[in-house]
């Protein structure tokens, strides 16, 4: 890895439909460029770009806050829900036409990683109605300065599941990579974790797509990168005590 | 040498009338008393449609100035020659509405002699009653008219009649009525209201009593309407044929059929899905089409600072977003719309396609405030086959000032050749379409959505 990749600005650009000459476009600072394979960027539409305006704004309310990150979660759920896999099937329309889709297959449940992303599941709900949610608490263990596992309840069957992980800042990956394990000791097989997540730093979505290759992670934003204490620059501040007291 | 002629960089659109551009107006004169109202009435309840519309000439009252005023409520002053009557101002709103415009009815008071400051907005009728005494006097109006009726009644008759109404409906005392007839309304007749009667088509003597002329009447419109139905339904098949050569232009978006996507439209074209399961998967499905119409807003850039003080260059959008239904199939639409834009104004207009014609109509409209000055207005259908409705429907708001490229129509499924013809005939709207559907699909997302 470069020694500094943190550093390097954000790509501004014109924001907006294809057919809209670039004059047209208002300029807005768009996700950094992710070049692994099993790492998705959501498309930076005017429209994505104005929700995240708004959760990255200090001067959001709390109330607003959810909504808009609620809007941005049920994007990346539908993306993410892109990768599951499904089979053919034909259907005969109300009007008697015959129409060759496709199913769902096999079953899911959200994992989400307490408290932040817990906010999350919200947004899972509704896209997937009933679906089964796990919970894992990871802390920072004080002596170790480590992030340490707390707690988990996860479904008895979550081997046979395809895991939708939710969390929703990704700045070392410390967290999501312990959650990653943990779920492998579990006998969740690596490629049939999703990894759902608003904004990730550069340097620690390509630790984590290299060391889990397998796995996919989908990303509203890739930010431009952390600052001294590890956060996410520019980030949107603490996305649990945004989204729970604040 | 000769001189460059101006270049046209592109053929200019097919172009689309609506039924009620070609408007016909039947105007009733007649004295006062004589029944020209009733008449109007007995028409409009016999033909029974919601596009025959009656337009009473009171409303084009001249404003009184302060003297006038005082004469009018001594009964001094003449309401009946033409001169008290606005003419400009109705020829003008005719010839609006004959080109298919909105036009804006002045309200008249008649306890103030006075316009009022609001208007009643008159906007696609297929018929329009022109009543009034002088209806067919300004030869300018004439030109305009259909059919020209003139209603006579006995003269005792026609003052027996003011009478009561004035007592009954205007509180006038009898009087004041009396000192008017003979002052202003009986010379008046002799003078404009009766030379209006050679120039007139049919002479209805003994007004709403004959009930012969008025089905005469009453045919000759349904005739007329009849006309017009047959040569909009024609009208629409030729555009589409227009149409059928062309590609979809960029500004028309149809959403890639990814697995999820493929997977909702298999679950919503399944009979066998719950009725419970059908209409999550319908919201969830329109939310994505609204969040995919959302993008076609206006932005601005914005610059915020983070909780840390970080500073984004980031979009705020730009004005109001507001969307319009087109009922009932537009409506299934709403909840999805209210998940991204819980109090986004709405506007509601019902077209209803004939069953036996298959021509589309407009049954009812209300459209909110301001219209034409929002960034966005989405334009929402559950479906379209032929597209008739939308063609209407994106009509409707250009006639209310609104531009094509602010209009955005959402539908969930469409047909390839009625696409084809919307887009042909307004290229510069944007449209967003979940998926394409065969040709001539009947409407049943609506039907599934609602239970019935």
């Amino acid at each position: 890895m470069a020694s500094k990749p943190e550093s390097a600005p954000s790509p501004a650009q014109g924001v907006g439909p294809m057919y809209r000459p670039d004059g047209e476009k208002p300029t807005a600072t768009v996700s950094k460029d992710v070049s692994y394979e099993n790492v998705h960027v959501l498309p930076q539409t005017p429209q994505l770009i104005a929700l995240l305006t708004m959760i990255r704004d200090k001067r959001t309310a709390r109330a607003d806050f959810i909504f808009y990150s609620n809007r941005i979660i049920r994007l990346l759920v539908e993306e993410g829900l892109n990768h599951l896999p499904v089979v053919e099937q034909s259907v005969t329309t109300p009007v008697g036409r015959a129409y060759l889709g496709v199913k769902f297959e096999g079953k899911i449940c959200g994992v989400s990683i307490m408290r932040a992303g817990e906010a999350m599941e919200q947004g899972l709900r509704d896209c997937c109605r009933s679906v089964r949610i796990g919970k894992i608490l990871i802390q920072r263990d004080e002596e170790t300065c480590m992030p340490k596992l707390f707690y988990d309840k996860l479904p008895a069957d979550i081997a046979e599941r395809w895991v939708l992980l939710l969390d929703p800042m990704f700045a070392t990956g410390g967290s999501a990579t312990l959650a990653v394990e943990t779920l492998k000791e579990r006998g969740v097989p690596e490629h049939r974790i999703l990894f759902l997540n608003l904004i990730a730093s550069p340097s620690g979505v390509a630790e984590f797509a290299e060391r889990f290759p397998k796995l996919r992670v989908v990303t509203a934003f890739v930010d431009q990168g952390l600052d001294e204490k590890k956060y996410i620059i520019p980030g949107l501040g603490d996305f649990g005590d945004r989204y729970y007291t604040l | 040498m000769e001189s460059i002629s101006p270049f046209i960089s592109s053929s200019p659109a097919p172009r689309y009338a609506p039924p009620w551009q070609d408007l016909s107006i039947i105007g009733i004169a007649g004295s006062s008393g004589s029944g020209k109202t009733s008449v109007a009435m007995e028409i409009v309840k016999s033909l029974n449609l919601p596009w025959v519309v009656i337009l009473v000439m009171d409303s084009f009252y001249k404003t009184l100035s302060a003297e006038e005023h005082l004469k009018a409520h001594a009964n001094e002053y003449d309401f009946d020659c033409p001169d008290s009557i606005d003419f400009d101002l109705l020829v003008q709103t005719l010839r609006d509405l004959k080109k298919g415009k909105k036009a804006n009815i002045p309200v008249y008071s008649f306890a103030d002699h006075q316009r009022q400051s609001h208007t009643t907005t008159l906007y696609s009728p297929r018929v329009i009653i022109l009543e009034g005494i002088l209806a067919l006097h300004d030869p300018r109006i004439v030109e305009m008219l259909d059919v020209k009726i003139f209603v006579e009644a006995d003269m005792d008759v026609c003052l027996g009649r003011r009478v009561l109404r004035d007592v009954r409906e205007r509180g006038r005392d009898i009087e004041g009525i009396i000192k008017q007839w003979f002052a202003f309304v009986k010379p008046s007749y002799t003078r404009y209201v009766e030379p209006q009667r050679p120039i007139s088509d049919i002479i209805i003597p003994r007004g709403i009593e004959n009930t012969t002329a008025i089905d005469m009447v009453v045919k000759h419109i349904q005739r007329k309407l009849q006309d017009k139905s047959d040569r909009h339904t024609e009208e629409l098949n030729r555009l589409g044929l227009i149409a059928a050569e062309v590609e979809f232009p960029s500004n028309v978006h149809v959403l890639p059929s990814t697995p999820q996507l493929i997977g909702m439209n298999t679950i919503l074209q399944n009979p066998a899905t719950e009725q419970e399961d059908f209409i999550f998967y319908f919201d969830r499905l329109a939310s994505i089409l609204i969040e995919k119409a959302l993008d076609m807003t206006l932005y601005v850039s914005a610059n915020v600072e983070t909780p840390q003080g970080n500073p984004y260059i980031g979009l705020h959008p730009k004005g109001t977003v507001s969307a319009v239904a087109i009922l009932r199939g537009g409506s299934c639409i709403e909840t999805a719309l209210k998940r991204s834009i819980p109090d986004c104004v709405t506007g509601r207009v019902l077209i209803q396609t004939n069953e036996c014609s298959g021509e589309p109509e407009l049954h009812y409209l209300k459209l909110p405030a301001q219209l034409e000055e929002h960034a966005t207005v989405i334009l929402m259908d559950s479906q379209m086959s032929s597209g008739g409705a939308a063609l209407m429907a994106v009509r409707i708001l250009l006639d209310h000032g609104v531009e094509q490229d602010r209009i955005v129509f959402v539908t969930c499924a469409a047909g390839e050749r009625g696409l084809k013809r919307l887009t042909a005939v307004f290229p510069r709207i944007n449209v967003i379409v979940g998926r394409i559907e065969e040709e001539g699909e009947p409407r049943w997302i609506e039907k599934r959505y609602f239970g019935c």
